[in-house]
């Protein structure tokens, strides 16, 4: 989204399979001027992100239709290096190794402390 | 309707339902239960857009957003987010200094913050107070939270409610607050009780366990005396807890509340008398003389003299004292006959008798169990109670004895 003369809103995809945590996440983000996107699984993330190319993805460990291990291994099969945050209840020691191998930014562990959430994404949108 | 009178009808309604809390509160076991019925009254009657429980969780030594209701994307999903103890949050809750930026009932406003952060003694002091106050009104907005009232018990800070703006934009009301403020103080009763009762029922299991431990070294003491009895106790308290099992399931007996406990302390204990017998006698390989007998049929009343003191062992006790009655009243040490026989007494003392046939002894080898039962089954009705004989006999048609 263009705003202004030629300065780029940064763009951010939430995934999360629940629709009250998308919810307040996309407002919360909202809020500081990212362009915030959603969306409930493993496939419409995919096509969001082919289309949208965010500059950062939210992504939820356990979710129902393909968790967010398998949604990144697409992901990078497909050659794409977005760069993606995970977003994950449960420490899973071979999830993390998983994650870490598939090349993520970081792990952020629920329940979260919003101000960090806050920090570790405006850290990697900055200069988007 | 004048506006004195909607002020006046409001303050009725919040009393009531305080008192319906309340009432929940003396019902509900399970803190969460209530919590979660209390955030979404406050969001259905005092028509905020989202209200939350932030709890103290032990676990992660943090503060949890517990409990949600309210307008989607407004609300904080319950379990999405955390409160470090040493944020400004709940510091300003927890430290004395701060007290003073908290309304008389309790609560903190974001409406008040903004005043004290224009204040020119807060915002000179350089103490950091502003600072404080500033992060604390931040970290209210990432919450979307105008007001936050904390649930203290005894000083300790056990949990926040926090209240989303309301639905028409107006500000809270003093009523409206007090309402809030009492909610929360029946909040940090409700968890302070369950925390209670969770560690009395801990304590309670400890010394349960403790017990049965003690009863077990206890029993053991007769078998140290009596080699014969080696692993008695502990079969004949296994055979008549499974007899007394499958005389529920077969619908034979309807036993009261903590029956298979008392069975159980009752079995470890039945021969608990014999310590006071002579091993002269309670070895002997031979037949015992008409004294020798006399002396022996005394473990039953010997028993109930040990365990005397131990008054909490009423039932227990007749199970030591009556495991030798028999069903045709010529058993000891009362003679009681039938159905006066209790059956505490009557389960171990088929559990007893199979145990002391399937064993060898000093004056004879011991039974196969099918031979014991045949044994067991031809004085049902006569040693026996009928109906522990068939439990027995249903157990080992099923492979189960």
């Amino acid at each position: 989204m263009r705003v202004g003369k030629g300065i780029t809103m940064p763009k951010l995809l939430i995934v999360d399979d629940e629709s009250d945590i998308r919810e307040f996440a996309r407002n919360f983000f909202k809020k500081r001027n990212i362009d915030t996107h959603t969306a409930e699984g493993g496939k419409e993330a995919l096509e969001i992100i082919e289309r949208e190319s965010p500059d950062l993805v939210l992504l939820d460990v356990r979710m129902a239709e393909m968790t967010g291990i398998e949604v990144l291994q697409t992901l990078r099969g497909r050659n794409n290096n977005t760069k993606v945050i995970m977003v994950t209840g449960v420490e899973e020691e071979e999830t993390v190794k998983a994650a870490h191998e598939l090349g993520v930014k970081g792990f952020i562990h629920k329940p979260l402390v919003l101000e960090e959430l806050e920090k570790i994404v405006l850290k990697e949108l900055a200069g988007h | 309707m004048s506006t004195h009178q909607i002020k006046r009808k409001k303050e009725i309604d919040y009393k009531k339902e305080l008192e319906s809390a309340s009432k929940g509160m003396i019902l509900v076991h399970e803190p969460k239960v209530l919590i979660r019925l209390i955030v979404r009254m406050i969001v259905r009657k005092v028509n905020v857009k989202h209200a939350a429980m932030i709890l103290y969780d032990e676990k992660r030594d943090s503060y949890v957003l517990a409990i949600s209701r309210g307008e989607a994307g407004v609300k904080v999903p319950a379990g999405y987010a955390r409160i470090e103890k040493s944020s400004p949050l709940i510091r300003i809750f927890y430290e004395k200094e701060y007290k003073n930026f908290i309304t008389d009932n309790g609560a903190l406003m974001t409406s008040d913050l903004d005043k004290l952060l224009w204040k020119e003694s807060i915002v000179a002091n350089g103490n950091g107070t502003k600072e404080l106050l500033y992060k604390v009104s931040e970290q209210m907005q990432l919450l979307n939270a105008i007001a936050c009232v904390p649930a203290y018990y005894q000083g300790t800070l056990l949990a926040i409610l926090l209240l989303g703006e309301k639905g028409n934009g107006k500000r809270f009301i003093q009523e409206e607050l007090d309402f809030f403020s009492a909610l929360a103080s029946d909040v940090a009763m409700a968890i302070r009780n369950a925390e209670l009762f969770d560690s009395l029922r801990k304590e309670a299991m400890k010394n349960r366990s403790l017990f049965i431990r003690t009863t077990i070294a206890l029993a053991s003491a007769i078998e140290a005396k009596d080699q014969y009895t080696a692993g008695h106790t502990e079969r004949v308290t296994k055979y008549a807890l499974s007899i007394a099992r499958q005389m529920t399931a077969n619908g034979s007996a309807q036993f009261p509340l903590g029956f298979l406990e008392d069975l159980h302390i009752a079995g470890l204990l039945h021969d608990i008398g014999k310590i006071g017998i002579p091993e002269s006698i309670l070895c002997k390989t031979g037949k015992l003389t008409e004294d020798e007998t006399i002396i022996m049929k005394q473990h039953t009343l010997r028993g109930v003299e040990i365990l005397r003191p131990l008054t909490e062992l009423e039932e227990c006790l007749k199970g030591v004292k009556y495991h030798h009655e028999r069903y045709d009243g010529k058993g000891y040490p009362e003679g009681l006959k039938a159905e006066e026989i209790p059956l505490i007494a009557a389960v171990i003392s088929v559990a007893d008798t199979l145990d002391a046939m399937t064993t060898d002894r000093p004056y004879r080898k011991a039974l196969t169990t099918p031979a014991a039962i045949i044994e067991i089954k031809k004085n049902s009705g006569v040693q026996f109670n009928p109906l522990v004989v068939r439990a027995l006999v249903e157990l080992v048609e099923m492979g189960r004895i």
